[in-house]
C-alpha cells in the first residue's frame, strides 16, 4: 500500500516542526526519514500514522490513494513502534502482542484459538517463543523492540512506521536488529517508513533515503545517490565525515590557499566565494608533493585503532586542520610519523557557495 | 560500597565502609529522638484510646455501640464516604487524566483549585457552604422557599467532606500518569483499540495501585473529617452528627467510655489504612523493582 502526504505543516505553539513537505512513498518500499534532532522527521511520521493532525490548511495524508487525514490513529490500521517501545507494562509478552487483537470489535475479532496461532507464529519470527509468559521490564532493550514490532504487524497493518527503532540500544544489537528489519522487509514487503538520525543505518538498510532539516525535506534519493551527489551542504555534512575548506571558485578552478584544483562538471558556481567539503577517505597522502595541487600538512595525531588509520593534520600552506583516513597498508607505505610533513591529494571534492546552512567550521569530527 | 570489588549487584550490599557515615553516638542519638517523638506522640495516645474505652470492661465498651445515637452517627458517616469517595475518584481520575495527558488553557490554575482544600483551613471550607446555602446565605431564600435544606442537614455534610477529600485521589494520581505518559496510551490506539478500550485496557491498570492508594486515603479522611463537618452540622443527635462530632459531644458530657468506645472504632480504621498502605507500597514496590 503506498503511502502519501501532500503540503504537510505543523507547528507547537511558535515551533514550525514542519513546513509544507509533501513525500510519496511506493507500495512496498522501505524508507527511512533522517535529520538530526529538531528536523521535523518524527512529526511527519506521527502525523502518517494520524497521532499528529496537520495545522488546518491544504495539509492531506493519502493511504493507497485514499485521504485519510481526518481519520484517527486507531482506524488507519498503520503499525507503529515507538522508540522506547511502549509496550504495556502490565501485560505478558504474549498479551502485548495479542492485544490489537483482542480489542477488535466482536465481528471481526478473531477466536480465541486463531489469537494463540497467530501470536505463537509472530513470537517464532522475532524468535521470543521462550519468552512469552515474560514481563516486559524483564526483556532486554533488543527483546523489547522485537516485541513492539511482532505487536504492531500483529494487526496486520497496511504500513509500518517506526520511530527511531533502534535508537535506544547499543551498537552492537542495533547492527544485528537492522539487518533482521531489511531481512522481515525483504520477506514480507510491508510499505515501511521509518525514523532515524543515524546515517549508517539509514544508507544501510533503506530503499530509499528522506534527508530533513529544519521541517522540510531536502533531499530524496537511494542511499547511494543522496551520499555521492547531495544536493547542499547540509546533506554532505550530514551523511558522513567531512572537511571543509574555504576558498574562491573562479571560471571553473577552485583555489584554497595555496592549491588550485580542477572543478567537477556538476559545479556550477562561478567566481564566488566557495566551501570545498571533502570526506576524510577520499585523499592521497604521499611523503612527496606531486607540484600541482598538493597540500602540505604536519601530522598532529595518529588514531590506530579501528579498520582504518585516522590522521589529523594541520595546513602548513594556510591555517585549517582536517582529518584523513588511510587503511593500515597505505599508512605502512607512507612512512611518517606524527610531527613529520606529509603532501594531501583531494580527489572528490563538492564545492558549494558560501553556504549559511551548516556552521563554518574548517575541521569537522 | 567496595570500588575496588566490580562483581556485580551483589556487592552493593557488601559489609565495609560507606562513604556517607556518622559516628555511632550520633547515629543512637537520632534514632532515640524518633523514637521518643513517636512514642509520646502517637503511641502513648493509641494505648489511651483502647484503655480508656475498656476502662469498665468489655461490656461497658460494647453497650456503647447500642444507643441509637451513636449508631445513627456511625450511619452517617458511612454514608458521607460512601458518597465522597465513588465521585472523588471519578473526579480525581478525570482532573489527573486531563492534567497528565493533555495541553490545556487553565492547567495551571486547575492544578492549584485541586491543592485548594490542602490550603484551606477545614473550618473555612465548612463557612463557605454556610454563606452560600445557609438561611442567611446567598441562595438561602431561594431554598427556603423551595423546601431545600442543606446546612444543618446531610446534603452540607456530605458537600463538606466532598471539598476536603477531593485532592487526595487527584493528587495521587497525577505524578504517576506524568511519569507514565502517554506514549501506552498511544500505542494502543495505533493497535486499534478505541479511547474507551484504551482506558480499561491500559491506563486503570497502569494505575490501579495509585488509585487504590489515593481511595484509602480519602476514605479515611472522609470518616475522620472534624472541622469543616462540624460548622455545617448543627450538631443534630441522631441526625446531623458524625462519628468524629459524636465523640466531642459524648466526651463533652464526661461519658468518656462511650466517647474513646467510638473513638477506637476511626483509631482500628487509621491502623487498617496504615496496613492497607504498606500491604499497597509492598505491591508496587515487587511489582515495579528498579531498572536495570
Amino acid at each position: 500500500m503506498s503511502v502519501e502526504v501532500r503540503h504537510i505543516t505543523k507547528t507547537f505553539g511558535s515551533f514550525s516542526a514542519l513546513n509544507d513537505v509533501s513525500l510519496n512513498v511506493e507500495s512496498g518500499e522501505l524508507v527511512a526519514l533522517l535529520g538530526p534532532s529538531g528536523s521535523g522527521k518524527t512529526t511527519l511520521l506521527r502525523v502518517v500514522a494520524g497521532l499528529e493532525f496537520p495545522d488546518p490548511g491544504p495539509g492531506q495524508v493519502f493511504y493507497h490513494g485514499e485521504e485519510v487525514t481526518n481519520l484517527p490513529a486507531s482506524q488507519r490500521r498503520a503499525g507503529f513502534a515507538f522508540q522506547h517501545y511502549a509496550l504495556f507494562r502490565h501485560l505478558t509478552v504474549f498479551e502485548n502482542i495479542a492485544f490489537g487483537l483482542r480489542v477488535r470489535p466482536a465481528a471481526t475479532r478473531p477466536s480465541e484459538a486463531a489469537i494463540q496461532e497467530r501470536v505463537t507464529e509472530l513470537l517464532r519470527l522475532i524468535q521470543l517463543d521462550p519468552l512469552a509468559r515474560r514481563f516486559p521490564n524483564q526483556l532486554s532493550g533488543g527483546q523489547r523492540q522485537r516485541v513492539a514490532l511482532a505487536r504492531a504487524l500483529a494487526v496486520e497493518p497496511k504500513v509500518l512506521l517506526l520511530d527511531e527503532p533502534f535508537g535506544a540500544l547499543d551498537a552492537k544489537v542495533r547492527r544485528e536488529l537492522r539487518r533482521w528489519l531489511r531481512r522481515l522487509h525483504d520477506d514480507i514487503h510491508i510499505t515501511t517508513l521509518f525514523v532515524t538520525h543515524d546515517q549508517e543505518e539509514a544508507l544501510e538498510v533503506a530503499d530509499r533515503v528522506v534527508v530533513m532539516n529544519e521541517g522540510k525535506i531536502v533531499q530524496v534519493g537511494p542511499p547511494h545517490e543522496v551520499y555521492d551527489r547531495p544536493i547542499n551542504a547540509f546533506v554532505f555534512n550530514f551523511l558522513g565525515n567531512v572537511n571543509l575548506f574555504q576558498g574562491r571558485v573562479a571560471g571553473g578552478r577552485v583555489t584554497t590557499g595555496e592549491t588550485e584544483l580542477q572543478v567537477s562538471d556538476d559545479t556550477d558556481q562561478t567566481d564566488s566565494d566557495a566551501s570545498i567539503y571533502f570526506r576524510p577517505h577520499d585523499v592521497r597522502v604521499s611523503a612527496e608533493s606531486n607540484g600541482m595541487g598538493s597540500i602540505p600538512a604536519q601530522i598532529q595525531h595518529v588514531n590506530l585503532a579501528g579498520p582504518m588509520v585516522r590522521l589529523e593534520l594541520e595546513r602548513l600552506d594556510t591555517t585549517g586542520r582536517f582529518e584523513v583516513e588511510l587503511n593500515r597498508d597505505q599508512w605502512k607505505l607512507l612512512g611518517r610519523q606524527s610531527g613529520e610533513q606529509v603532501f594531501v591529494d583531494l580527489q572528490r571534492v563538492r564545492v558549494f557557495a558560501a553556504d549559511r546552512t551548516i556552521p563554518v567550521n574548517d575541521f569537522s569530527i | 560500597m567496595n570500588v575496588a570489588s566490580p562483581f556485580g549487584a551483589g556487592s552493593h550490599r557488601a559489609t565495609g565502609r560507606r562513604a556517607i557515615s556518622e559516628p555511632r553516638w550520633v547515629r543512637c542519638l537520632l534514632i532515640t529522638l524518633a523514637m521518643l517523638f513517636l512514642g509520646v506522640f502517637l503511641f502513648i495516645p493509641l494505648i489511651a484510646v483502647f484503655t480508656e474505652a475498656l476502662a469498665k470492661g468489655v461490656d461497658a465498651y460494647f453497650s456503647s455501640f447500642a444507643d441509637h445515637i451513636t449508631l445513627a452517627s456511625i450511619e452517617l458517616t458511612l454514608l458521607a464516604a460512601a458518597i465522597a469517595v465513588p465521585l472523588n475518584l471519578v473526579f480525581g481520575v478525570a482532573a489527573a487524566w486531563a492534567i497528565a495527558k493533555f495541553e490545556f488553557h487553565g492547567k495551571n490554575l486547575l492544578i492549584t483549585l485541586i491543592d485548594l482544600p490542602f490550603s484551606v483551613s477545614p473550618v473555612i471550607s465548612g463557612l463557605i457552604y454556610v454563606l452560600v446555602f445557609g438561611a442567611q446565605g446567598f441562595a438561602g431564600p431561594w431554598m427556603m422557599e423551595h423546601d431545600l435544606k442543606i446546612i444543618f442537614a446531610v446534603p452540607g455534610i456530605v458537600l463538606a467532606t466532598i471539598f476536603v477529600t477531593f485532592p487526595f485521589v487527584a493528587r495521587e494520581l497525577i505524578p504517576l500518569m506524568q511519569a507514565q505518559g502517554r506514549i501506552e496510551e498511544e500505542a494502543a490506539l495505533t493497535l486499534g483499540a478505541s479511547g474507551w478500550q484504551t482506558f480499561w485496557r491500559v491506563t486503570v491498570p497502569n494505575i490501579k495501585w495509585g488509585l487504590l492508594y489515593g481511595v484509602i486515603l480519602c476514605n479515611a479522611r472522609a470518616m475522620g473529617e472534624f472541622g469543616a463537618v462540624s460548622v455545617v452540622s448543627g450538631h443534630i443527635r441522631g441526625s446531623t452528627n458524625t462519628m468524629p462530632l459524636h465523640i466531642e459531644i459524648l466526651y463533652n458530657e464526661y461519658n468518656f467510655v462511650a466517647a474513646f468506645a467510638v473513638a477506637s472504632l476511626l483509631t482500628l480504621l487509621a491502623l487498617l489504612t496504615l496496613g492497607l498502605k504498606s500491604w499497597i507500597e509492598w505491591h508496587t514496590a515487587a511489582e515495579n523493582p528498579p531498572a536495570q
